[in-house]
Parts: C-alpha cells; structure tokens; sequence
C-alpha cells in the first residue's frame, strides 16, 4: 500500500466587485457566464463545461495543461440560496490520482453599488500532491477572471 | 430575505480502538453496522432510504430523538481507500431547513498491538445559526464510544 495522508486546510479570499449581488451571483448561475469565466486557464485547453445549478446538481470541467496532465474538477452543489449564497463540495483529479476533497462556501454580500464575494475553502488535500498556498492562488486568479467577466458584460450592456 | 450566516469550523475527534483498522473500516462501511453505533444520544432512532457505499454512491438516512425532531443526511462518496480512508461530503436537513454542509475525513491508521487509531475531521458550513460545532463535536463523541463498545461486542461474538 501506498503512503496515505490527509492535509485539511481553510482559507478564505474576499474581494470587491463593481456589480450588483444578482449579476456577480448570475455569473456563477448561468452556464453560459460561468464558462466564460471559470473555464479559461490561458492556454491550456478545456473539454466541455457541464452545469446543472441546482441542489444535488453537478458540475464537470476537465482542463488539458502545457504538459499534457488533465485537471478534472467534479462538483456537487450542497446549498443555493439566490443572490446570497452557494456551497458546494468538489474534488480535484490530477490526471487518474484524486489529489483533493473541498467544501466550498461562496457568500455575496451588498457593500455601498458594489458586491463583497467571500470564499472560503475547507480543504482536505490527498497523499501529498496538492498544497493549500497553490491552491489559495488558483482560487484567487480565478475570482480575478470574473472581475473581467463582470467588465465585458458592464462594457457590453 | 432573512439573515444569512455561516460558521466554518473544523471538528477533530480521535480514537484508538483494540481493534485492526480492517474491523474499524468494517463498521463505517455496511448499512447494519452504522444503524448499531452510528447514534449521537440514548432513545435516538435512525434508518437508512438509500445506502450505496462506493465512490460517487449516495447514501440518504434520518436520524432523532424519538419522537422528536427529524434530521435528514444527504452524503456522497468521494474516497474510498479500502481500510484507511473514507472522505464523504454532504448536507444535513431538518423539516426542509439546511442545517449544515460538511466535509468528513476519517482515517483508519494501525497503531500498536494490532490496533487502530481513528482520526476523524469533520469541515462543517453551519448555516444561519441553525447549527452549532459544538453540537456536531458533541454528538461525534458519542458515536465513537458507542463504535468501541460496537468493536467489544463484535469480538466478543467473534
């Protein structure tokens, strides 16, 4: 048998952005516009986006590195609750390995014509092939593409 | 619109049992060993809808004080590394209410003379002041004694 381990970690990123709590939670709800924002990794390569945004619901995303290594996310959508908040558990494939477990809140709240998202991920990180500080900054680049998702949508409108 | 909270905590609970992990993986793993210790108080009820323990399986059970409130589990799979580790999500319900959302991590580890110490993390979301940690630690408390009482029994019928 291989060398088991666990890391559990929590951290938590918040950040402001210039667009009311329904449009920044419309931005995780719609297929279309989470796509547009969750699914692009520069030039790595995505397979098919699969959302089904409901309690229960599940959400699928493979995503082909530099390298040639697939990143698969899976989700499970645990708690809606339009325009206020939105937990989900999902794991992270590296490859064939499962490299992480995680239950992830995402809580939207007003502040002055603006949003205050908060994120907080509680980790569990499998047999050493992930790291927290790693995953902190993916999470963060993540939530900065939204803040540009946000922008296109304000420019186009 | 009603005021949204959510408590993160992180809930540790650890036990060594005189017993091999492979028994202790045992109890976590079938439907008739967790109905016998899987219950957080005396005169508490439970029962299982749907019990399906593989990766991506899903389980739905009830579980209360008879003739009390009813809480309904929601869990699913995510690891399964046969006698060391069982990692599940899932969310916890009362009359339609979501009480919590959580993460457990249990790992079944071999500790001396042919025994097992159990390290069990639970990563909770606990919603809108519905829930607590402390209660969750409370009841997980229970349940691991009542495991090593399960693990006594199971030996001595052995």
């Amino acid at each position: 048998m291989s060398e088991r381990s666990v890391t559990h970690a929590t951290f938590t990123i918040e950040r402001l952005y210039d667009a009311s709590r329904t449009r920044v939670f419309a931005a995780w709800a719609e297929p279309a516009a989470k796509q547009r924002w969750f699914a692009c990794h520069g030039d790595w390569t995505s397979g098919p986006h699969q959302l089904d945004f409901a309690i229960g619901g599940r959400e699928h995303l493979s995503t082909r590195d530099s390298e040639g290594v697939d990143h698969i996310y899976d989700a499970i959508y645990q708690d809606i609750i339009p325009g206020e908040r939105i937990v989900y558990a999902y794991q992270m494939h590296l490859g064939t390995r499962r490299i992480s477990v995680s239950l992830a809140t995402v809580e939207f709240r007003s502040e002055g014509k603006g949003t205050r998202l908060v994120f907080t991920e509680q980790a569990a990180f499998l047999d050493g092939y992930d790291r927290p500080d790693e995953r902190k900054l993916g999470t963060r680049a993540g939530l900065e593409n939204l803040a540009a998702e946000l922008q296109r949508q304000a420019a186009a409108a | 619109m009603t005021d949204r909270s959510v408590v993160h905590a992180t809930i540790t609970v650890e036990r060594t049992y005189r017993a091999s992990p492979k028994r202790v993986f045992a109890a976590w793993s079938s439907k008739e060993a967790l109905l016998s210790w899987g219950l957080p108080g005396e005169g508490w009820i439970s029962g299982y809808e749907r019990f399906d323990f593989r990766v991506g399986g899903n389980d739905r059970s009830h579980f209360g004080p008879a003739g009390g409130e009813t809480y309904v589990n929601d869990t699913t799979y995510l690891d399964i590394v046969p006698d060391a580790r069982i990692v599940s999500a899932g969310s916890m319900t009362s009359a339609g209410t979501r009480l919590s959302a959580g993460l457990m991590t249990v790992e079944f580890q071999a500790a001396g003379n042919g025994g097992c110490h159990l390290v069990m993390t639970e990563q909770g979301a606990f919603l809108d002041g519905h829930d607590l940690p402390e209660n969750h630690e409370a009841g997980w408390n229970e349940m691991l004694d009542k495991l090593g009482d399960h693990l006594a029994r199971d030996q001595a019928a052995a």
